[in-house]
């Protein structure tokens, strides 16, 4: 069974070769006519199926398309063609802390980032005390954010978005920072997750990672998908592209 | 939208925070500015004014309503733009966006009102009945508000300019608006666009129910309800359109 179909979607970016962002520049452009952008295609006529309970790791060069095609599939964007459906309840991991709040404390932090990733308060309030444990931060609850050091910052962030419990997760290289410690962790959760069965997009630049945890692999270069299929196979031709 | 509660409801919760907690008199400051315009304002018009029946009061009631417009709209302006990783890097519905923002502040404004009441007891003597009916005319001001902060915001994304060119618009309506002067003294030719002016029909029907006691005009109520549900209508479409690529202009 099919948890993630992507049919036929192509992206284009409108990049102009003077980019008007005020009022002003754009009534100055519309006096002088410049109407001058160049189109490129971020992603063309890509198709493909993701089966429950798999894990897809997405491979390629920089700007090869590979965070377009995880921010279209994560909703951020809006694909110019084709269509992309996805089951049941998807949590998108672009960046580990979004909506997080400096000014407010750790513990209302974790129920606002709690609630943007789609958790219940009445789940976060059973799970409280797992989160602050598994980040060991639970001297500093009543803490402000800003006072947080980036380390911890994380921690608090990876331990609250774990605590999602969605059946896709969409992962953009966002575990590759932190410690040894805390790459660790996130790799031994991401084996968790795979275990209990959940649809993994996995984008990522680290091979090793990548050939870890993902039986299939997709490689693409400049919006097309060149290969897809066994991990190892789809990574040597990657690297003799390279 | 149901499924977003928490979050509509979180986030409104931290904009009020983040608004209030860091200062040590919190929502009293908040207060402070409204009341010191509203005084210099009186300092200087009792003059010209001060034999209009119940100038003060109006004068205070007028402020507090405009304040609603003013940080209403230029707040709500910033809301998709100062929220970028919401936008960004997860997917919410980014009405919500929006719609937390004008929350916070109808918050805001509700809490000036209810501190305007023993104001206007103790200048006036009593409380119009009709003062019940402040409710009703801040839910439709909320939607005239919200829609306009839906079209704002979502200009704002590709026009970074918008702000400074709405802040000279506020300004330029607040002097069109009678606030520290009454309707009497516009000119009859004027009095007609006055009219048509959506703030001038909510600072009216403010003080209709809350100074004088009487009902709305029928006029009033078919402006504003005009202005509120073309504010949302217009605003809503606007945004649906243009919020397809906030991600890539943000």
């Amino acid at each position: 069974m099919s948890a993630i179909i992507v049919d036929n979607v192509s992206k284009k970016f409108r990049i102009p070769h003077e980019k008007k962002t005020t009022v002003f520049q754009n009534i100055i452009g519309l006096i002088k006519r410049q109407f001058n952008y160049e189109d490129l295609w971020a992603l063309k006529n890509v198709s493909f199926e993701v089966n429950k309970g798999e894990a897809l790791g997405i491979i390629g060069r920089n700007g090869s398309g590979k965070s377009t095609l995880l921010k279209i599939l994560a909703r951020v964007l809006y694909p110019d063609s084709g269509s992309v459906s996805l089951d049941g309840k998807v949590a998108s991991f672009l960046e580990l802390g979004v909506g997080f709040q400096p000014e407010l404390t750790a513990r209302e932090n974790v129920y606002i980032y709690s609630s943007i990733l789609g958790v219940s308060r009445r789940q976060v309030d059973k799970a409280y005390d797992d989160i602050f444990d598994f980040a060991e931060l639970k001297k500093f609850e009543n803490m402000k954010l800003k006072n947080f050091s980036s380390g911890m910052y994380l921690r608090l962030a990876f331990a609250t978005a774990i605590n999602a419990t969605p059946d896709t997760l969409l992962i953009d290289e966002v575990f590759a920072v932190g410690d040894e410690a805390f790459k660790k962790k996130c790799r031994d959760k991401m084996n968790q997750f795979k275990a209990e069965g959940k649809t993994i997009i996995f984008v990522s630049h680290n091979l090793k990672t990548v050939q870890e945890l993902c039986q299939r692999t997709m490689l693409l270069d400049t919006g097309r998908i060149v290969t897809m299929g066994d991990t190892e196979r789809v990574i040597n031709t990657y690297l003799a592209m390279l | 939208m149901w499924q977003y509660r928490e979050l509509i409801r979180n986030l409104t919760v931290a904009d009020l925070k983040n608004r209030y907690q860091n200062t040590s008199l919190g929502f009293l400051w908040s207060l402070l500015s409204p009341l010191l315009l509203a005084g210099v304002l009186y300092f200087f018009f009792r003059h010209l004014f001060g034999r209009e029946e119940n100038f003060a009061i109006n004068l205070l009631v007028g402020i507090m309503a405009w304040r609603f417009f003013a940080n209403g709209t230029s707040s709500s302006l910033y809301a998709i733009v100062s929220n970028s990783s919401l936008v960004t890097k997860v997917y919410v519905p980014r009405q919500i966006l929006v719609l937390t923002t004008t929350l916070a502040n109808i918050i805001s404004s509700l809490l000036e009102f209810i501190i305007l009441l023993p104001i206007i007891f103790a200048l006036l003597g009593y409380l119009p009945i009709t003062v019940l009916l402040l409710p009703l005319i801040h839910f439709v001001y909320f939607w005239f508000i919200f829609g306009a902060g839906l079209l704002l915001s979502s200009l704002y994304v590709y026009f970074r300019d918008l702000n400074q060119i709405w802040n000279v618009l506020v300004s330029i309506l607040f002097f069109c608006t009678p606030i520290f002067y009454p309707i009497s003294i516009v000119p009859a030719y004027l009095l007609p666009y006055y009219q048509l002016n959506p703030v001038t029909q909510f600072i009216g029907m403010y003080r209709d129910v809350m100074v004088a006691g009487d009902l709305p005009s029928w006029f009033s109520v078919v402006v504003v309800l005009g202005f509120a549900i073309a504010a949302y209508l217009v605003g809503s479409f606007v945004f649906n359109k243009l919020q397809r690529r906030f991600a890539e202009e943000i």
